[in-house]
């Protein structure tokens, strides 16, 4: 969130929007703190239902879309780093992320359409996810196990749950929320054996980024 | 086995039990929306009053149809319901003629639907941005549809 802030401050544009929304069903006590830490000025949206997820088809976080001046979409479903993060120490240590979006989105503010990055029309519909029935109907059981959880019926909460990973088995955003509830988190061995399975199975954990290093 | 983090386990159930909605009443859930009808007729699919058709989709009874802009979709004797002199609209049938998913928990009485393709036509075939509502954390509402003339990033993030 901190870079987001200052690449929203560096950019300083009243005609540019920034929105980030938190895909978590943890509210406010999940994101809330995140958002704050980063003393942030552009709008911030607690997404419980992943709504956003939703209405752009994305499945995994963090996912963009690109929006002209006309609400015509640019660019669509790219691993949506800020830059390049580095975590843990010794043979702890990970790193993810790149450090290729942030110029090319400044590439965009200051050419607009001319912008090398901006994509026409039939790119970004390809690069829409095309979701099947089940994986549409996917969305719809979330919801519903969300609302039951909020209910404190969580025997339902679980099971649809359950329903929304199962027809979507494309959605790490299920899979990863669902383990947030667990002691283990949403990074412990789950995690790490539900990555080894998307890439043995050639499931994309994120759509290929096609902006040029 | 490494140190968990991005767990919160406390947040699996902190959440009062509490009544969805009154007896013999029923929940509809659209786009982050979260409608309680005070009453639903009976028999298959889920027969609710006409007039609250709008609120939870937009789409208006009108004489040439269930309208959403220039959407109409025709009225049928599947679609709207006669029982004892009152009027139903049968939402879950609409949903299917549109090809709108929904997960029913029909015991609770709660109809959760997805995405209506045709209102996401103009994403899929000419890359426009869908309508989309949020609520912002300062309460405030924010229509993609309102950003016209401005450049927009949407980003998505989780705190997992």
């Amino acid at each position: 969130m901190p870079v987001w802030q200052r690449i929203y401050e560096e950019i300083n544009d009243p005609d540019f929007v920034l929105i980030c929304a938190a895909q978590d069903t943890g509210g406010e006590a999940a994101a809330g703190p995140i958002f704050d830490a980063a003393k942030p000025t552009f709008i911030q949206v607690i997404d419980e239902d992943h709504l956003v997820s939703s209405a752009f088809n994305f499945v995994n976080v963090p996912s963009a879309a690109w929006i002209d001046e006309d609400g015509r979409i640019v660019r669509i479903d790219e691993g949506t780093y800020a830059k390049v993060h580095e975590l843990g120490v010794g043979d702890q240590a990970i790193s993810f992320g790149t450090n290729v979006y942030e110029p090319a989105l400044k590439d965009w503010m200051a050419n607009g359409a001319q912008s090398r990055y901006v994509q026409p029309a039939a790119t970004v519909t390809g690069n829409i996810r095309k979701l099947s029935a089940d994986q549409q109907r996917a969305d719809a059981a979330f919801c519903l196990g969300n609302l039951f959880r909020r209910c404190g019926i969580g025997a339902k909460a679980d099971q649809y749950w359950k329903m929304a990973a199962d027809l979507n088995p494309h959605s790490v955003n299920f899979i990863r929320q669902n383990l947030t509830l667990s002691e283990e988190g949403s990074a412990g061995e789950q995690f790490r054996a539900m990555r080894e399975e998307f890439e043995r199975t050639g499931r994309d954990y994120y759509r290929p980024m096609d902006i040029e290093n | 086995m490494a140190k968990a983090f991005m767990a919160f386990p406390e947040l699996r159930n902190p959440f009062v039990a509490k009544e969805i909605h009154p007896e013999g009443s029923a929940t509809v859930l659209y786009q982050g929306k979260t409608i309680t009808l005070s009453e639903k007729g009976d028999g298959d699919g889920l027969l609710i009053n006409p007039e609250y058709l709008r609120q939870i989709n937009g789409f208006e009874i009108k004489p040439e149809g269930a309208c959403f802009k220039d959407l109409c979709i025709p009225l049928n004797d599947e679609l709207l319901i006669e029982q004892a002199g009152r009027q139903w609209f049968n939402l879950a049938a609409f949903a299917d003629l549109l090809d709108q998913p929904y997960v029913a928990d029909v015991a609770a009485g709660v109809w959760s639907f997805g995405e209506i393709p045709a209102k996401r036509a103009n994403m899929m075939v000419d890359a426009m941005a869908p309508d989309l509502e949020l609520v912002d954390r300062q309460g405030e509402v924010v229509r993609l549809a309102d950003l016209k003339g401005k450049k927009a990033l949407i980003v998505t993030w989780s705190s997992w």
